[in-house]
């Protein structure tokens, strides 16, 4: 089937009377990004930002994983009994132009909150409702890696529907790829076309549409990544790249695959509010525990263990890696400490000699374990 | 540029084999075209991995701060690290002559994907270090009349600001204080951020609630300029290392401006006297509030 580009709009304003419509979005006066509310955005704004835009700068993730999650409220009424009222805050979505970053991403969510004996209902709540309209990329940034990362960025196949932009810029070919997507295209029909299908009695049979298709520039080696970090958990290295970090929240709040949070509350009078929000293994407070220990006190604790959860530990416990390649740390980490310098690192580490991967001198090791903070962290 | 990438290797080699530092903090290439990363070599051998070019955006000055304990170490500075650097030794938050500093004259630094001369050098009053053990390179007379602007750039958004409307005011800030996501990298970068707990972390005061609306944004950002207000040594490392682009510079030369105007403050950074406005009393102070 085809999207005409001129019957876009009319789509999404139908889509929007059913559900909340998300579409990637450039935010005034910055050139930052994010998935925006339809009606929210600019009408013109959007179809320019959407369909030329790369990766968004905040990823889709606060969708199902808001920055905070209101959890329940609770108080103590005027006879004194204590109430708790939960807070249930779904609603029917559709976020369009997710890229295969952004989709893989979800999965990687997935299986945090929905497997393995846990099922999270906040999460489950808005992933139940939420459908997903992949996009393939038209244009690949400098910093985008993600078919090294074993994904293809003009198709994400866990996605509901996957659209792909025609070469002659007319529209997209839409592909439904799951039940969800099947039964969703049903409110699409009167704004797609057959392929092949004639527009007017008197025009040619259109062509089988020539789809555009992208590659990444940025290549890295991260074939058996998981092995080689296995063997470097006490190498020299960590202490030597935190130095330049400076342990802000930006890499993990713009990875569309962290998920770390708290839990903290909001308390008026006799009533409060619990949630939950993003925070960050980048913060020495997210591992501080009572009476002040902390196992990642200092800085190259908490770098290393960014990397291996994202290169190392993900990949042991689901079996896929939780960098999905979208570039976005790397883009914005304000002292350039970038993921894909680190894999190819390790990649050459392990190539020169494998026995220096298994080097573990002392001091580095008890530095790190012995949390001694750099400065002020 | 390239004859001060070669003094700044040639220097650092030598500083290191001499021992004189055990450490020293430049520039290194980055993976892409025009990009550059902090740099920390402790061999002489690495001195060549040192760059130096348009592109050495990051200000450095904080790492004097978080690499104390190294020994001496010696730091790259061009006049906003410098200022950072007096701002954190009239602190008492580093010591001396636990540092060597290189000084370098700026030409006015570019953004990589761009290419522009990044805002902050555009009004940039200081771009000759201001404090240095030794400068590599002439103190170019005269040579950065083009990049430097007066006074008047330095507080031309505050007077954009100032001239809106009080609701247009509160829109545009509102604006940027929902962009927020509290990564907390603009007081991370800050060399008058040094304190040991920052009041966001004070977790049983509760001065900061943990959720991210607008509210508790603007909170954060409001305080934060409260805190480096008469100290901020303006050297825009905050806006530049904002993930989200917020105006910084606007809220912190908002501060300055009306300190200039109360206390006749002048700039911060320039000694490393501690003079600050708000850190002393004087009896011709306004009491207006009195
Ligand atoms: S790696 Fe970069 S973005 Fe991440 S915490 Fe360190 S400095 Fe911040
Ligand atoms: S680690 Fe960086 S590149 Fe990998 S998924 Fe997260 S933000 Fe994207
Ligand atoms: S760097 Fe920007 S986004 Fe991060 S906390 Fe500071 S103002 Fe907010
Ligand atoms: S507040 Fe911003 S401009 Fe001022 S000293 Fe700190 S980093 Fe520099």
């Amino acid at each position: 089937m085809l999207l005409k580009r001129e019957h876009l709009d009319e789509l999404l304003n139908s889509l929007s009377k059913r559900a909340r419509v998300y579409l990637p979005a450039r935010r005034d006066d910055t050139t930052t990004s994010c998935f925006a509310l339809y009606q929210q955005v600019g009408r013109q704004a959007f179809i320019d930002a959407s369909l030329s835009l790369v990766n968004t700068t905040m990823p889709p993730k606060d969708l199902l994983f808001p920055q905070t999650q209101k959890m329940y409220r609770y108080g103590v009424d005027a006879e004194g009994s204590a109430w708790i009222d939960p807070i249930h805050d779904a609603d029917a979505v559709v976020v369009f132009g997710l890229r295969s970053c952004d989709m893989r991403s979800i999965e990687c969510m997935d299986d945090v909150f929905l497997t393995k004996g846990y099922d999270d209902e906040f999460y489950g709540a808005r992933r139940a409702l939420l459908t997903t309209v992949a996009i393939g990329c038209t244009e690949v940034a400098e910093t985008c890696f993600c078919d090294s990362m074993g994904l293809d960025p003009n198709t994400a196949p866990a996605a509901d529907i996957q659209l792909n932009a025609l070469t002659d810029g007319s529209g997209w070919l839409v592909n439904a790829q799951t039940e969800r997507g099947r039964a969703a295209l049903a409110n699409w029909q009167e704004y797609l076309q057959q392929e092949g299908e004639k527009r007017e009695p008197s025009s040619p049979l259109e062509p089988a549409p020539s789809l555009v298709r992208s590659a990444c520039t940025l290549k890295v080696n991260a074939e058996g990544i998981k092995e080689k970090l296995d063997e470097l958990y006490e190498h020299p290295l960590w202490d030597e790249i935190a130095k330049k970090c400076i342990t802000c929240g930006t890499c993990t709040f713009v990875c569309p695959t962290c998920h770390c949070f708290d839990i903290s509350q909001e308390n008026r009078m006799k009533e409060g509010e619990r949630f939950r929000c993003w925070d960050s293994c980048m913060f020495s407070a997210y591992t501080e525990m009572a009476g002040h220990h902390n196992p990642r006190a200092s800085r190259a604790a908490r770098v290393r263990q960014r990397f291996m959860h994202k290169l190392c530990f993900f990949e042991e416990r689901y079996g896929k890696s939780l960098c999905v390649g979208c570039g976005r740390c790397v883009e914005k980490c304000p002292v350039a400490l970038d993921i894909t310098v680190l894999i190819d690192r390790i990649a050459a580490l392990s190539a020169a000699s494998p026995a220096a991967l298994a080097a573990s001198p002392a001091p580095s090791s008890a530095a790190i374990e012995g949390g001694v903070a750099h400065g002020a962290n | 540029m390239t004859d001060i990438e070669e003094k700044l290797r040639e220097r650092a080699r030598q500083l290191l084999e001499s021992e004189e530092v055990t450490e020293v903090i430049a520039w290194g290439a980055g993976r892409f075209v025009n990009q550059t990363t902090p740099l920390f070599i402790s061999e002489p051998a690495q001195a060549d991995e040192i760059v130096f070019n348009d592109y050495c955006i990051n200000i450095l000055a904080k790492y004097a701060f978080t690499e104390q304990g190294a020994g001496r170490v010696a730091v790259a500075v061009r006049g906003c690290e410098a200022r950072g650097i007096n701002r954190m030794l009239a602190d008492n938050q580093i010591k001396r002559e636990q540092l060597f500093l290189l000084g370098i004259p700026c030409g006015g630094m570019k953004e990589r994907l761009s290419g522009e001369t990044l805002d902050r050098c555009k009004s940039c009053t200081h771009p000759n270090p201001v404090v240095y053990d030794e400068m590599l390179g002439e103190e170019p007379e005269g040579a950065f009349e083009t990049i430097v602007a007066s006074q008047t750039a330095r507080f031309a958004e505050v007077e954009a600001v100032e001239a809106m409307r009080r609701e247009q005011r509160r829109e545009h800030f509102d604006e940027a204080f929902s962009r927020c996501i509290r990564c907390y990298a603009c007081r991370e970068v800050c060399p008058v951020c040094t304190c040991r707990e920052c009041f966001v972390d004070q977790q049983r005061a509760g001065w900061q609630g943990k959720q991210n609306n607008l509210n508790e944004n603007r909170f954060y950002n409001l305080t934060r300029v409260f805190h480096i207000a008469d100290r901020c040594v303006e050297c825009g490392e905050c806006a530049r290392a904002c993930p989200m682009e917020l105006p910084l510079m606007e809220v912190n030369r908002k501060m300055i401006k009306d300190l200039n105007t109360l206390f006749a403050a002048g700039e911060e950074g320039l000694t490393s006297e501690l003079d600050n406005a708000l850190g002393r009393y004087d009896t011709g102070d306004v009491e207006e509030f009195m």
